[in-house]
């Protein structure tokens, strides 16, 4: 049998490696032990697949204890745990109801054997781009396909291969951007961790389109998991001949370097990627000229994210046609998100473009965690906008989705609940940004920086009538005023939550009152009497001693020391502390 | 190429490899910048040259924008000014020093308070004098009779005590006080006819400034002779009137007619002056004594303080007798009471109601007249002045004590049942203010307070063409300075108001810092300069000048203990120009604020964190002009900074001391040092020359003002100086000569 731990970062983070070692001890050395990257369902992780001939046995939040009972299982041949401990009915259906392209490996290979790529269909793309194909056709087919841009801005992909194929130049560059940034976002980096290969062919394609003789990955270096996979991929490749001259015995050579982001969100942005890349400052440069036409190092370049990459061999293998087919009229394939928040079911999700949010967080996702009433779904990260309950059947697109103010992004999904204040929600955002403006406008770097401190003084009770008047010509001016995406998109999560939010904010202004009860110098707790037995754990917890009473009498709480952390009621066995 | 594009409505053919910002530049387009220069590649960070193109949803940076065909761009369109204005607060909310100094800002004429006081120091005297002639042409009176509001805003006080501005003015402008050479080149005439109705302070300082312009400006003065107060207010042992003649007489010499003993109303009707001349200027001043409404205020032997000193200034010599009470706490009573000490009284009494802390006037005032005898009576208030035969006899005081403070934040002097005291007297001098006497001028719409109503603005009154300034106009009587700076103002306004422009006076922008936000622990103490003086002896038997005036060892030494307040850079800071012409109100998006305080002094260069504005010129020079790194970007967000590299002083980096960084920062984070006495902030004189050095012979504007190199910046948007042109070749004195 074929015993196969899910490992990426994620299933590492939930105990995937202690599965892994119990399993290697365990298991008999006739059954086939190994890894593959991320499977997708973060909520079940560990995950640990067995493959008996054609069957397959998925366990899922594998402890020790049960990848002990798993190796037994394997080692009997005895499956009769599974009714425990595989998934339910009801989860697989996370799965089967996406449709991956640039997932299709993730999950089924191991991301370290190139076997592994090769044996379905692996660098057979690139070698019929090479052998087969000019250039041009490449090209063309990306076009039939209607492939955009899936770091956020959807731009056309064919059109940026183009425009640097016709750039005159001997040398170019193609740049792969995997200075994944966004809180919440993990799309990209699953790709690197479970299938390097298919990021490598899809760049190798781009770099025979354009003209290109070197790649470069850009990928931040708190993915070392991703780094390491990539570089065995490198060698691998290069070692069987994918990489480097004269690739299938043609003209064409392409070699590839990886580059270790320093951790500046910046740097997502293609023009500070090539600043850094040329080990200046990460700081965007002007448009025009575009990178198509002066680069890195002044030369042409092409930088598209990965995983606009990963769906590349896939198209040149199935046509450009048969992508096409998938999405809505200006939005055509698949889409990757990362869903998490508040959402029962959070992990990778992969579905064709025109399915609605509704779909994706109450079909995939499963609704709300807790039974909570859903409130708004974050889309695009600290770039994008939140979208509320009424525009759940919003279909996914990049239009439809502009047309609420948020934007599709790389595609984060964080998913909120009542008890997320949407005030506090786009002071985190702005607060992040603010973080990581490199400092070059004076819109975003001091813009932000005051946006973010009439949040908080909103969020603190301290809130102005003009406020948000104020934050709306914030928004504007830095809309208008930033140099680049960083900065222009900035401002989506506070404009957004006012367009959709905006009672909240004069309840915090004029009320000083958070809904939510997130802000905590808005909340005032208080002890119920009649409930409150006197069992003093919650004074016990208060970290400011604020709360005083005897022993089985009721307690009371300070007021002037109270600082609102919610302490208090999240102790409380008996419900007695309430919210006024 | 050559491409057709409209700027702002104007068709302009244009190079298409040119940059909007320079084809607008070429043709006359100042579009505002902070962050470009020619020598380095375009770079988008300030965000002020945002210009809108029709036809494209975005702003576009016109440094970085290159023309197309057809290209239709609006560089003053709604959507730019506000954007460049955001741009501009949000700069402003993060920019931290003075724009000015306290003093200059304290001064209510503008004088150029820094700017002097560093010339002097410099021993630039006849410079210091022009620039103070800019807003005052009675500087020596000025300097001898000012209250001083620049002293009291002095940062000086912090560290030991204030700079000596005041006589520092008058010491300076004695030197040059015949000297004709120093006015102003005067404006070809313009047929104008302009007449002032008052020969004070207000009334001559805005015939001197119209004069200069071109028109022609006649004074019409009731009293003999001019100068108003400063001649008939103001005692001869304060300010001698051979010192006022002379300033007069410097005015007359610009071409002001001169027209005395002529009273409104009655020598010659307001009508036919408004019929006769293009522009009529109120300035009568206040000649009324007010009046205190206490039982035997009428009773002869009673004076009005105003009245007292005017008869002394016309010769008279009034009877006051041996006994002599002053009523009044200001700095008429104090002329009053040291006068009547002069006029041989024995006693002399202030009647003020409220203590010393409270008294309004002049400290250093109040200590000489003790000096010379005047006896103090402090909380007491006259309620009657009693007669014997039909004259002052004595006067009853009300004994008051100190209550709540009042609006004014002065503690209320309130009475105290029942204790009161007699004081015999042989005279009486109420010094408690004046009002103006409008007579002759009934046709003018009057404030509530019996004054003149004018614009606060523009200073027009109710009637077409006249003007009012002065202590005859609003709120009334005021000290000199402030008349003098409401003259100076007015007189851009009538100027413009008889070119047919309609203009109205706009308080220039500055940043500013309160007080208490400066470190003054690293300044040594040292001591201000004490003025010689008569002894009390020889005081009270003369009108001779109480003050002996400054050597110029001691007027020196003392310019040089200025703090040098007001930024260096303010006459060549894009940030403040831009700031003023835009109309920023950045206190809305105010927030956190960096105050480093860090400034870093190398021997030649020095930079200050808190102006800065990021614009990245300094680094960009350095690494793709010099080809060092001595400067660079540290941190993200609002905490971005530019710092030498390492962390290390800017002396200790690859730094080669060209100071290119120095000249191409738009605002004062970067500075040379100047190599002279004490640096100066002034309006620099330009000559362009070449470094000869070395064979480059690059070509230099050599700053200077009188006989003092300041500095030296390249010249030519090419021109790339080493620190052999910036700095060393400033060591060559005969520099200006060449």
């Amino acid at each position: 049998m074929k015993v196969v731990v899910g490992q990426g970062s994620c299933g590492i983070a939930a105990g995937a490696g202690k599965a892994f070692d119990i399993l290697e001890n365990k298991l008999n050395k006739n059954h086939e032990l190994t890894f593959t990257g991320c499977i997708g369902m973060c909520y079940l992780e560990p995950i640990v697949d067995v493959y008996n001939n054609d069957e397959l046995h998925r366990f899922v939040k594998v402890s020790g204890e049960i990848a002990e009972k798993i190796a037994e299982a394997v080692n009997n041949n005895d499956f009769s745990i599974s009714a425990e401990y595989e998934i339910a009915d009801d989860d697989k259906a996370f799965l089967s109801s996406q449709t991956r392209i640039a997932l299709r490996h993730c999950g089924l290979i191991n991301p370290e054997k190139i076997e592994d790529y090769i044996a379905d269909n692996g660098y057979e793309a690139i070698k019929k781009c090479v052998t087969q194909m000019t250039p041009e056709e490449v090209i063309e087919i990306i076009k039939i396909s209607g492939l955009a841009g899936r770091g956020g801005a959807g731009f056309p992909t064919w059109f940026k291969w183009n425009a640097a194929r016709n750039s005159e130049s001997e040398d170019k560059y193609l740049i792969c951007n995997a200075d994944e940034g966004d809180p919440g976002a993990f799309m990209d980096r699953a790709v690197i961790e479970s299938d390097p290969h298919t990021l490598l062919e899809g760049m190798l394609i781009g770099a025979y389109a354009i003209g290109a003789k070197e790649a470069i990955v850009y990928v931040r270096a708190e993915y070392p998991l991703a780094v390491k996979r990539l570089k065995k991929a490198i060698k691998q490749a290069r070692e069987a001949g994918f990489i480097g001259k004269n690739i299938f015995g043609t003209d064409f050579s392409c070699d590839f370097t990886i580059k270790a982001g320093a951790g500046a969100f910046v740097c997502g942005e293609e023009t500070a990627l090539i600043e850094s890349l040329e080990g200046s400052r990460g700081m965007p440069r002007l448009k025009p000229p575009f990178p198509a036409q002066s680069g890195f190092l002044r030369k042409p370049s092409n930088i598209n994210n990965v995983e606009t990459f990963a769906n590349v061999a896939w198209i040149i293998n199935n046509g450009g046609e048969k992508f096409a087919a998938m999405g809505t009229e200006t939005s055509k394939g698949t889409k990757v998100f990362a869903l998490t928040g508040k959402v029962n079911k959070g992990g990778l999700v992969e579905i064709p473009m025109g399915k609605t949010l509704r779909d994706v967080i109450f079909g995939i996702g499963g609704g709300i965690r807790d039974g909570k009433e859903f409130k708004a779904v974050q889309m695009g990260g600290p770039s994008g906008g939140c979208i509320p309950a009424h525009l759940l059947d919003t279909v996914i697109d990049y239009k439809a989705l502009s047309a609420t103010g948020a934007i599709m992004g790389s595609g984060g999904m964080v998913v909120m609940d009542e008890s997320t204040c949407m005030v506090g929600m786009a002071k985190f955002f702005l607060d992040f940004t603010a973080k990581e403006s490199c400092g070059k406008c004076t819109h975003c770097r001091i813009g932000t920086k005051r946006m973010l401190e009439i949040l908080t003084r909103i969020t603190e009770g301290e809130g102005k009538p003009e406020d948000i008047s104020l934050l709306e010509e914030l928004c504007y001016s830095i809309k208008d005023g930033a140099l680049c995406g960083l900065g222009q998109t900035a401002p989506n999560p506070v404009l957004t939550t006012l367009k959709y939010f905006r009672d909240e904010y004069t309840d915090h202004i004029e009320n000083k009152h958070c809904t939510a009860h997130e802000c905590s110098k808005l909340v005032k707790y208080k002890i119920n009497a009649d409930a409150c037995r006197g069992c003093t754990a919650c004074a016990g917890k208060c970290p400011t001693d604020a709360i005083t009473g005897e022993v089985k009498k009721a307690h009371l709480i300070d007021r002037d020391k109270c600082i609102g952390c919610g302490t208090c009621m999240a102790t409380c066995r008996f419900g007695a502390v309430e919210v006024e | 190429m050559q491409v057709k594009i409209i700027i702002d409505g104007k068709e302009i053919l244009a190079d298409s490899s040119s940059s909007i910002l320079e084809i607008a530049a070429e043709n006359g387009i100042n579009i505002p910048n902070m962050c470009h220069d020619p020598l380095v590649e375009a770079y988008g960070g300030c965000g002020l040259c945002t210009v809108e193109a029709e036809g494209v949803p975005k702003l576009l940076r016109a440094c970085a924008t290159k023309p197309s065909d057809g290209m239709v761009i609006h560089t003053d369109s709604d959507r730019v000014k506000q954007s460049r204005k955001v741009a501009l607060e949000l700069l402003l909310t993060d920019h931290t020093g003075d724009c000015k100094a306290p003093c200059t800002k304290a001064c209510p004429a503008g004088t150029d308070c820094q700017g002097y006081v560093g010339l002097i120091a410099n021993g630039e005297y006849e410079e210091a004098v022009k620039l103070i002639r800019e807003k005052v042409p009675l500087p020596s009176s000025i300097g001898r009779v000012c209250p001083h509001p620049c002293e009291k805003a002095c940062r000086r006080q912090y560290v030991d005590s204030s700079i000596s501005i005041a006589f520092l003015k008058s010491f300076a402008a004695d030197k040059f006080i015949d000297d004709t050479s120093l006015l102003p080149n005067k404006a070809d005439l313009t047929g104008k006819k302009v007449a002032v109705i008052g020969g004070g302070p207000a009334g001559l300082t805005v015939s001197y400034f119209l004069s200069l312009k071109g028109h022609s400006v006649t004074i019409f003065d009731q009293m003999p002779k001019m100068g108003g107060m400063l001649r008939y207010g103001i005692p001869e042992y304060r300010l001698p009137k051979a010192v006022l003649d002379k300033e007069i007489s410097l005015i007359e010499k610009t071409g002001v007619e001169l027209k005395n003993n002529v009273k409104i109303g009655k020598d010659l009707q307001f009508d036919s002056i408004r019929a006769d001349y293009d522009a009529v200027i109120v300035a009568a001043g206040a000649w009324k004594s007010s009046k205190m409404k206490v039982n035997g205020e009428w009773l002869p032997g009673i004076y009005g303080g105003i009245d007292f000193l005017r008869e002394v200034s016309l010769g008279n010599k009034p009877e006051i007798g041996k006994n002599v009470a002053v009523c009044g706490g200001g700095n008429t009573a104090m002329d009053a009471c040291r006068t009547a000490v002069r006029l041989g009284a024995e006693n002399v009494y202030v009647i003020y109601r409220r203590t010393k802390d409270e008294m309004p006037a002049d400290p250093q005032e109040i200590l000489e007249s003790e000096e010379e005898g005047v006896i103090y009576k402090y909380l007491t208030n006259p309620i009657e002045f009693t007669e014997t035969d039909g004259h002052v006899s004595g006067v009853v005081l009300q004994k008051m004590k100190l209550g709540e403070p009042d609006s004014s934040g002065r503690r209320r002097p309130e009475p105290i049942d029942g204790e009161t005291e007699k004081i015999a007297l042989d005279s009486v001098i109420m010094a408690i203010g004046q009002v103006p006497e409008l007579s002759g001028l009934e046709e003018l719409e009057q404030t509530r307070k019996g004054t003149v109503a004018a614009s606060e603005s523009d200073f027009l009154t109710s009637a077409e063409g006249v003007f009012a300034i002065g202590d005859v106009s609003n709120k009334g009587a005021d000290i000199a300075i402030a008349a003098i700076g409401e003259a100076q103002k007015c007189s851009i306004i009538v100027d413009g108001y008889l070119k047919g422009e309609k203009l109205c006076y706009k308080k220039p922008f500055v940043v500013e810092r309160d007080d208490s936000e400066i470190d003054y622990s690293n300044f040594i103490k040292q001591p201000r300069a004490v003025m010689p003086q008569l002894s009390p002896s020889e005081r009270k038997t003369s009108f001779a000048e109480v003050n002996k005036g400054f050597t110029d060892e001691m007027a020196k030494a003392e310019a040089s203990r200025c703090l040098e307040c007001g930024c260096h850079d303010y006459y060549e800071c894009k940030l403040v120009k831009y700031a003023d012409e835009n109309d920023v109100s950045y206190k809305r998006l105010s927030g956190e604020k960096h105050s480093r305080n860090t400034e870093d002094r190398s021997e030649l260069i020095s930079r200050n964190e808190d102006k800065c504005v990021l614009c990245g010129l300094c680094v960009r020079v350095c690494d793709k002009v010099i080809g060092k790194s001595a400067l660079g970007f540290v941190d993200r967000g609002f905490g971005t900074v530019v710092l030498p590299e390492f962390g290390k002083k800017l002396a200790d980096t690859d730094c080669t001391m060209c100071g290119m960084c120095v000249d191409k920062c738009p605002t004062g984070a970067l500075r040379e040092k100047q190599n002279i006495k004490k640096s100066l902030v002034v309006k620099e004189n330009s000559k362009i020359t070449v470094c000869e050095l070395c064979e480059k012979r690059c070509p230099i504007d050599v700053r200077y003002v009188g006989n003092t190199i300041i500095r030296i910046k390249p010249y030519g948007k090419d021109t790339v100086l080493c620190k052999k042109g910036k700095f060393d070749l400033i060591e060559d004195k005969t520099l200006l000569q060449k």
